[in-house]
């Protein structure tokens, strides 16, 4: 059964596969093409450097024209992330256009990892370290970033979606 | 974001977070108000009477009715379309294709079709990725397909199912879009004085502008949105402006002259100028509905 969501998002995967931006990756689950699990890796010389942090990406037969949902499955201390692990970002709300594929998405996010937008914080605290002591937001950004190396649980227990 | 689980609302922020709603919430507003939208209208409605219009108005602003009652005389119809941000495309290409149907146009039919082919290179030239338009542009060219098939009242039902239904219509929509934004950015220089001075920061360009205000499903359309998808489609249209303005149209002449509604033709460079308009759209501040002007 080949819905154009479905059509579109076997081709967002070969692009993901054939052509790779760095950094990021992710692929569909085997029996659901529309749940996603991804991985970004943080950037290279930034506090995030090193992290390895899942994602999982939600599409509605909407998709394209509707974003998908995004979640940090990893714990982030981020002025963007919500505790749950949702993502405040403007191309996935009012912002979102047809335009961005898998890729670019996750490339988007990553990119949102070292220049977060202190403005709409998800995440107060992190917001208010990132503006007044950076010294300390990149202590706990690093705390995190070694918690992704060993931690293998969702960030918060409502995840049992991903079978 | 989706309406999936409207009760899980992310927690808002910490004690700092300002009196202003949060993002989340007004995103929330916003999508609330377009799924009331969209259980009391259609993505396009049935053709009316301009008389419903006018009723509209009938206890209100009497600028409105009289204007109404002076287009009455050019046009028999209008059809609405839903206030959904993307009325203008999908009121513009509804009419389009049904004009198409009706006159049993082939000649302009196909004229249209190489030229949406054409397209698909000017995208990728751009940047776009074919992933991301081919099924779109095929769905449209299947529609142009469809009604230069049968001119019976069929197939204009056949029309309006596929442009009230989500998936095929949003598709078409999001085409134009894209071809919008490719027009605006192909002719950069043309453009980018109508767009300086709309923001600071960042400072405006022609990209960013299309990423903000054109490419997203839901974005209202401008005047610069109409000039661009007309010459890249080479369509010509009349917007008919309605508004409670109280100048008489034309000025001077003989005092009491009634208070009519302008007109604007955006004529694509590649038409003579004064070809008449293949679409006629109704414009009330925000909205675009469809007109239907008396034959002859």
């Amino acid at each position: 059964m080949s819905t154009p969501a479905r059509k579109r998002l076997m081709r967002d995967f070969r692009r993901l596969t054939s052509d790779p931006p760095q950094g990021v990756n992710g692929s569909p689950n085997p029996d659901n093409i529309m749940q996603w699990n991804c991985v970004i890796f943080g950037p290279e010389d930034t506090p995030w450097d090193g992290g390895t942090f899942k994602l999982t990406m939600e599409f509605s037969e909407e998709y394209p024209n509707k974003a998908p949902t995004v979640k940090f499955k990893t714990k982030l201390f981020h002025p963007n992330v919500y505790a749950d692990g949702s993502i405040c970002l403007d191309i996935l709300q009012n912002q979102w256009s047809p335009i961005y594929d898998v890729a670019a998405i996750l490339t988007s996010i990553q990119s949102l990892l070292s220049d977060p937008n202190p403005n709409s914080p998800a995440n107060g605290e992190a917001a208010r370290l990132y503006n007044e002591n950076r010294r300390e937001y990149n202590r706990r950004v690093r705390e995190v970033v070694e918690a992704s190396w060993v931690e293998d649980v969702p960030a918060e227990e409502e995840g049992k979606e991903d079978k | 974001m989706a309406s999936t689980e409207p009760a899980a609302e992310p927690p808002v922020a910490g004690s700092e977070a300002p009196d202003r709603p949060s993002d989340e919430a007004i995103l929330q507003q916003q999508n609330q108000i377009r799924a009331e939208q969209a259980k009391v209208s259609e993505y396009v409605g049935q053709e009316e009477n301009l008389g419903a219009l006018k009723a509209e108005y009938e206890n209100g602003n009497q600028n409105f009715v009289q204007k109404i009652g002076k287009l009455e005389e050019r046009y028999r119809t209008f059809r609405r379309t839903r206030g959904d941000g993307n009325c203008f495309f999908r009121g513009f290409i509804y009419a389009y294709l049904e004009g198409l149907l009706q006159n049993s146009d082939l000649a302009e039919a196909n004229r249209f079709m190489s030229v949406v082919q054409s397209w698909k290179a000017k995208l990728v030239e751009g940047g776009f990725q074919e992933l991301v338009f081919e099924d779109a542009m095929e769905l449209l060219l299947e529609q142009v397909k469809e009604v230069t098939k049968a001119s019976d009242q069929f197939a204009q039902e056949k029309l309006l199912v596929n442009m009230r239904d989500d998936m095929v219509s949003n598709m078409i929509v999001m085409f134009l879009r894209l071809v919008t934004s490719c027009e605006v950015q192909r002719r950069e220089d043309f453009f980018f004085p109508f767009i300086l001075g709309m923001y600071d920061e960042p400072p405006a360009t022609v990209e960013l502008f299309c990423q903000r205000h054109v490419e997203p499903m839901g974005e209202e359309s401008d005047h610069l949105h109409i000039v661009a998808v007309t010459e890249a489609l080479q369509i010509p249209v009349r917007v008919v402006y309605l508004d409670s303005s109280g100048l008489p149209a034309g000025g001077g002449g003989g005092g009491a002259g009634a208070l009519e509604a302008s007109c604007h033709d955006f004529v694509p460079d590649s038409c003579p100028p004064g070809t008449a308009p293949r679409v006629h759209l109704l414009y009330r501040p925000g909205h675009y509905d469809i007109l239907y002007a008396k034959s002859g």
